[in-house]
């Protein structure tokens, strides 16, 4: 059991079905093996998503891996970006989650090197699709192929896609993308088969730091809540939340995302909108004011038509 | 830093290492412009077609008769551009499982489908409604007129909502001036197909009264460009300005060739006697459908490069410019 630097003893959660698996080698999946790993009983009809405490991350990129694996995606580039520790570059049609490594910089835009012990000059952020709660690529797919999921995530439908890349521009993250070589739109899917069988997604559970958590989108907003609470009393005043019920990240209708994430500076040094809009919402203005430009147009055209005798 | 032609600077916050924050939408912009051009030019002639029938069932047959058959671009010719520009075309059909009405490319399939069917009514009455048996034709494509023309005003500016309704910077920045834009570049093209059509049968009192359309709606145009491109500045969205695509097709192409320069073309053939105005009306008719064809590939062009921009889409994201309810 670990010790706490004051000495005393602190204890490791197990969950009780935990002492019903004690051997290495299993037979089977663990039936609702999600409450072991991460306390969440995966149940249809409930809403599930990721907390991202960018805090906790320490760019090890494992959920990039697990994700990779899990998913059988291939690799992306090989090669060097040339900026940061980061060379997976963003999120794509074979990349589901992408570490973005950002380092801090003085004010004169040079690189600190004055610190306080302990403290990392390295933002760090595992991004991912934000299962958005009215999710504009969803809205915006012309097949159906993108629906929504029992468990309140957003999924593409492989045998269902036909290409059109609508979705690809309807999203206000830049997260689904288009394989050419297949020619369908792909992205997160929040490991839906592996929620099916009762298992947390890979990324989660690959994630040494619980920088990346899984559960019931309620139970993790609570939590997130409490944990800028402790971050700003520990002095981290720029802790804040991206994507929770119409804050930033989820505005201009888009309501909340399912994934959302702790940041501790502006969301544009990571690469995200700070004020997205649903979309959906410019439909309606669009098609009455071209409706209204025919029908005034069509108007001056009978008079035009019908004047002459 | 550039500092905007509008209200506030441009955004100089932070960007991660400059790397796009959205992604372009992959549409050939060609051929999609392509389709856009001619679902509006077929679109409006069915309207225009309808109209002339209703002002002078006799007088306008023949710029009935063209408008019908202008209409089948769009079934034939457009319908094949937009099964071209799926990545997985084989299932195109895939298009008709469902019908969502936040999606405008749904809405729009569904406009398609409607204005081919009627289309096809409207121009089988015209061309078999005299042969004997199919004289039954003739009554169902004058049906189908009324049907045929409202979808055909949908079909010419359905597409600008398709594009506002994404996330991609300049097409979301100005939903109603984009639509009014296509709109009008819509109604322009398809009379100026029409008078082409008319000058060349000699008519040229129909083509100037088409002509005289032509100008209102190259008028209506050119005022939505203006509001365009305040909006843009406003926004600090300067892809339509300098980028390659935005100074050739949006700048020439749409605004000079496609605007300013039928607009000067017809005034002046209207000014004219109208047998001899007969060269410079031709001029101005291509012209607008040259232009007509660069608003549609420079709008798409110049709106991949603002999503491609994290400084333009990061600060077109902003708070300030959320709507307000």
């Amino acid at each position: 059991m670990p010790v706490t630097a004051e000495g005393s003893v602190q204890t490791v959660h197990v969950h009780p079905r935990a002492r019903d698996y004690p051997g290495s080698f299993l037979d089977g999946v663990i039936p609702q093996e999600a409450e072991l790993t991460c306390g969440t009983r995966i149940e249809p009809g409930k809403s599930y998503g990721f907390f991202t405490d960018t805090t906790l991350c320490i760019g090890c990129k494992a959920c990039e891996v697990a994700c990779k694996e899990w998913n059988a995606l291939p690799a992306d580039q090989i090669g060097f970006t040339g900026m940061s520790y980061d060379n997976t570059g963003g999120l794509s049609a074979n990349t589901w989650r992408h570490v973005a490594f950002i380092e801090k910089r003085g004010p004169t835009g040079t690189r600190q090197t004055d610190q306080a012990a302990f403290q990392s000059g390295w933002l760090m952020m595992s991004d991912v699709c934000k299962h958005c709660h009215n999710a504009p690529c969803l809205e915006a797919c012309p097949t159906g192929a993108l629906f929504r999921t029992e468990f309140d995530t957003v999924v593409v439908q492989q045998d269902i896609c036909n290409g059109c890349g609508y979705c690809v521009p309807a999203c206000p993250f830049g997260v689904v993308d288009l394989n050419p070589l297949d020619g369908k739109a792909h992205k997160c899917t929040l490991c839906y088969d592996r929620l099916k069988g009762g298992l947390e997604p890979a990324c989660a559970k690959a994630c040494p730091t619980d920088s990346i958590q899984f559960g019931e989108v309620p139970v993790l907003q609570a939590r997130a809540e409490a944990r800028v609470e402790q971050l700003q009393q520990l002095g981290v005043a720029g802790a804040h939340l991206y994507g929770a019920p119409e804050g930033e990240g989820a505005t201009g209708g888009l309501g909340h995302l399912n994934a959302f994430f702790l940041l501790t500076e502006r969301p544009e040094t990571y690469g995200l909108p700070p004020a997205p809009t649903r979309p959906a919402n410019r439909v309606a203005p669009g098609l009455l004011a071209g409706l209204a430009t025919m029908a005034g147009l069509a108007v001056t055209a009978l008079a035009l038509l019908g004047g002459r005798r | 830093m550039r500092d905007a032609p509008g209200p506030g600077p441009d955004y100089d916050g932070p960007t991660y290492y400059d790397r796009p924050s959205l992604k372009p939408a992959p549409f050939n912009t060609t051929v999609v412009g392509g389709y856009i051009f001619l679902a509006g030019l077929a679109g409006t002639a069915q309207m225009l077609a309808a109209l002339a029938h209703r002002a002078r069932p006799r007088g306008f047959r023949r710029v009935a008769r063209t408008g019908h058959a202008l209409s089948l671009l769009a079934p034939t010719l457009g319908a094949s551009l937009l099964i071209y520009d799926l990545h997985t075309p084989q299932r195109f059909a895939n298009m008709l499982r469902i019908f969502r009405r936040t999606s405008p490319m749904s809405i729009g399939t569904w406009v398609l489908m409607a204005f081919s069917g009627s289309s096809i009514a409207t121009v089988a009455g015209d061309w078999l409604g005299r042969v004997p048996g199919l004289r039954w034709l003739r009554p169902v494509g004058r049906a189908a007129e009324l049907p045929a023309a409202v979808s055909g005003a949908a079909l010419g500016t359905y597409t600008a909502a398709l594009l506002s309704a994404t996330s991609t910077p300049l097409w979301a920045a100005a939903p109603r001036a984009l639509a009014v834009r296509f709109g009008a570049s819509s109604v322009a093209s398809a009379c100026a197909a029409l008078s082409l059509a008319e000058r060349q049968a000699d008519n040229h009192r129909t083509a100037r009264d088409l002509d005289t359309i032509a100008l209102a709606a190259l008028g209506v145009e050119l005022a939505a460009s203006l509001a365009c491109r305040r909006r843009w500045r406003a926004l600090g969205l300067h892809a339509a300005e300098d980028t390659p695509a935005g100074a050739v097709l949006m700048h020439g192409g749409a605004d000079l060739v496609g605007t300013a320069v039928p607009m000067t073309l017809h005034a002046a053939a209207l000014a004219a006697p109208p047998a001899a105005s007969r060269r410079g009306s031709a001029l101005g008719s291509l012209a607008i459908l040259a232009g007509s064809l660069c608003l549609r590939i420079g709008v798409l062009e110049t709106g991949d490069a603002t999503a491609l921009r994290p400084r333009e889409s990061l600060g077109f994201a902003q708070p300030k410019n959320l709507p307000r309810r």
